[in-house]
């Protein structure tokens, strides 16, 4: 198959290995862990086993997860944090707030609505203005939001900092008096797999993480919940996970996240290698185009499998579907027909023309992509490029 | 006619038919800009209305023939003209059809003034239908023929417009997708009501319309069979949902909108349900002149339904034989020959 794919933030493929884990909790070991019986308490104890690998992964323990269908659920399961404020909180206490960063995934803005929220403005490489963090981060704050790296930019936030910035606050509020708690969440779906991450080393209180950009199942993710905070489960019934998500565990998805995670351990820095280089190429190649590139980001703190960029002027959207035509699959953030007409909140935020988000191509690397077909997707790229722009001229 | 140098706007709605018209009309030589027309739509909780679909998948046609795209914005116009005239009808009672007023309102008028401010030599759209020296005629393939829907658009629209799918029958229009490799060949054609996606029209009512409910009455007997939740949702020799079970099934036989009672009948031969003539409001007769002197016209009541022999005077078709009967609101379309002649709304 003559494919070349440029989109591995969006969903990755699931690996032979990883399959072939999974497999016989599905077929001759498909018991439910919660039965009495002896082969499902054996698969009982491999789903505590993926839990712990996973939670190993970031320096937690298995008890610390809860394994959701996902990094949505996770990041709703998250902000249910807020709820115990509310109920803690001391009369005539102010209302608690939340800050999220402008620039965050709708599944995290989307559920910020249900509380009283302020967003945290970007510059214009997409990296946290923290003195905008700093002036917002009031006492009656409960809930900080911020990714560790953009979906649509690959920009890295800066945790630890945020996290030293947030300790600062806490300190303070003890010393006004102030008990409520002001907690650090943070969604790692994106860069899960070139960055190292401890969240003891991060000072994060929530994490979200995602199997399927890493190589594993769609539909399985995973809260870190910090010990001492308190959420408010949504999902109630046999009280599994804790209690704070019931339901029939997802032994299979659990046991191919973990084989995924497992598959990455230790290659991270070889892999930052081989996307910085392969992204260079890409660059190269696409700097030759009729229309100059505009690369988006921040080239410092930048996931090196990212590569988004922007051709001013042309339609980013028949960029995409001539380059379909030609098998090579990329994603936009411009005003997408099948996204409903609305332009990525992300590349207005750090302060893109209506031009350059209009021909905004997001392009992402990973696991399929090596050396030979990038060189020939950034050739591709540059003639549709060169077509549109002749088209248009 | 040299289609060299002439500019054709084509109406993509992303569908199979309006796509091979792109195709055609290339292939003839003409200049084709594609235009989404984008109408008002309705997201009702758990059903979307796919028209972002719809537009990308018109648009991703277009890129692949090369061909301009435009997107126009007619939801303001569409919900006034069209939705708003339609909710009015059904709480009239009456069962009104959208896609008649959409053709004549929307895409044979504003899309076409439209397009001819923008330098349009001819607009073109993917019905099944034709165009000849102005007339509105039959297409070659009779069970897909929509003449039905575009009785009431302008003789000067007519004038301008090409149907490239004149000559073609639906399996060959497929073929050429298929050679053409185009994704909208496999999709599935949709039903439903346009605006709002697969959804039931009774469905997209209910927004509007406030339940109310009343009784469902046999014809024959006024015994109470049953209860609805609400008359205006019925029409005129329905035969489903009136949620009384066993044996034959029942048509909805009268109406009495003021005292929200829904009349029923078993027995198809009830005399409510048919009728020998149809009273007509709101004509629309596109040439007096193609009329047969003798007035013997062929009309058709429903879309992709026979043409039935009748005799047009004054407001009143009289049919040759008793037909069963259409609900109030309905369009009823004339025909001699080949030549659409325009048609009319069934009054109460």
């Amino acid at each position: 198959m003559f494919m070349i794919y440029l989109d591995h933030a969006a969903a990755t493929p699931v690996s032979e290995k990883v399959l072939s884990a999974m497999i016989p909790f599905m077929t001759e070991s498909f018991f439910n862990p919660s039965s009495p019986y002896l082969p499902a308490t054996k698969v009982r104890a491999k789903y505590e086993t993926a839990k712990n690998q996973i939670a190993n992964f970031i320096g937690a323990k298995g008890n610390d997860l809860v394994i959701t269908s996902g990094a949505t659920e996770a990041n709703f399961l998250a902000f249910t944090s807020v709820n115990d404020v509310i109920r803690a909180r001391v009369e005539n206490a102010p209302k608690p707030r939340i800050l999220v960063l402008e620039t965050e995934h709708a599944s995290v803005l989307e559920n910020a609505k249900n509380y009283d929220f302020e967003v945290i403005r970007v510059d214009k490489t997409g990296l946290i203005d923290l003195n905008d963090l700093k002036q917002k981060l009031t006492d009656d704050v409960a809930l900080v939001s911020v990714s560790l790296a953009n979906n649509e930019l690959g920009t890295i936030q800066p945790l630890a900092e945020i996290a030293e910035i947030l300790r600062g606050k806490r300190f303070e509020r003890l010393k006004k008096g102030i008990t409520a708690p002001l907690l650090l969440h943070s969604d790692a779906s994106q860069g899960l797999a070139l960055i190292d991450l401890n969240v003891a080393r991060l000072g994060v209180d929530l994490l979200t993480l995602n199997a399927a950009k890493i190589g594993g199942p769609k539909g399985v993710g995973a809260l870190y919940v910090a010990h001492g905070v308190r959420l408010k489960p949504y999902i109630n019934g046999g009280g599994q996970e804790r209690g704070l998500r019931s339901g029939t565990e997802n032994v299979a998805g659990a046991i191919g996240f973990a084989k995924a995670l497992e598959l990455l351990n230790g290659h991270q820095s070889a892999k930052r290698k081989k996307y910085l280089h392969l992204v260079e190429i890409l660059k190269q190649e696409l700097k030759s185009a009729k229309v100059e590139p505009l690369f988006l980001g921040n080239k410092k703190h930048q996931l090196a499998n990212f590569c988004p960029v922007s051709f001013p002027g042309l339609d980013a959207e028949r960029l995409i579907f001539a380059l379909e035509d030609r098998e090579v699959y990329l994603s936009t953030g411009a005003a997408c027909s099948a996204s409903k007409g609305e332009p990525s909140h992300v590349l207005r935020a750090i302060g893109l023309t209506d031009d350059e988000i209009k021909g905004s191509l997001r392009i992402s690397l990973g696991i399929l992509n090596d050396e030979e077909n990038i060189r020939e997707a950034g050739k591709i790229i540059r003639e549709e490029v060169d077509r549109e722009y002749e088209r248009t001229k | 006619m040299s289609a060299r140098n002439k500019t054709v706007f084509l109406g993509m709605s992303g569908g199979v038919d309006s796509s091979v018209s792109a195709i055609l009309l290339k292939e003839q030589g003409y200049k084709v800009v594609g235009v989404y027309m984008k109408n008002w739509s309705k997201d009702l909780p758990g059903m979307k209305c796919p028209w972002a679909e719809d537009l990308a998948d018109a648009k991703r046609v277009a890129v692949k023939l090369g061909l301009d795209f435009e997107v126009f914005d007619f939801e303001k116009a569409y919900k006034e003209k069209v939705v708003d005239y339609m909710l009015a009808e059904f709480k009239a009672g009456r069962t009104p059809n959208p896609d008649v007023y959409c053709n004549e309102e929307i895409k044979f008028k504003l899309f076409f003034e439209e397009c001819m401010k923008r330098g349009a030599d001819f607009i073109a759209t993917g019905h099944y239908a034709r165009s000849e020296n102005g007339k509105l005629k039959l297409a070659s393939d009779t069970n897909k023929d929509q003449t039905y829907f575009l009785y009431r658009i302008s003789k000067d629209a007519v004038k301008k417009t090409l149907f490239p799918l004149a000559g073609f029958r639906k399996p060959e229009v497929k073929e050429i997708a298929k050679n053409h490799n185009l994704a909208n060949a496999y999709k599935k054609e949709s039903m439903g009501v346009c605006f709002v996606g697969d959804v039931g029209m009774k469905d997209f009512l209910r927004e509007y319309i406030d339940l109310k409910p009343g009784e469902i009455r046999e014809l024959e007997t006024d015994r109470t069979l049953g209860y609805h939740d609400g008359a205006v949702f019925y029409t005129l020799g329905q035969r489903h949902g009136l949620y009384v079970g066993g044996g034959l099934p029942y048509y909805v036989a009268k109406k009495d909108l003021d005292k929200n009672i829904v009349y029923v009948s078993k027995n198809l031969n009830a005399k409510d349900l048919w009728t020998k003539e149809l009273k007509l409001e709101n004509l629309f007769l596109r040439d007096k002149n193609d009329f047969p002197s003798d007035g013997k016209i062929m009309v058709r009541l429903r879309h992709r339904a026979p043409l039935l022999p009748a005799t047009f005077k004054n407001d009143t078709v009289y049919f040759d034989e008793e037909i069963k009967v259409i609900a109030p609101g309905q369009s009823v379309v004339f025909y001699a020959g080949d030549v659409c002649l325009g048609g009319g709304i069934v009054a109460e």
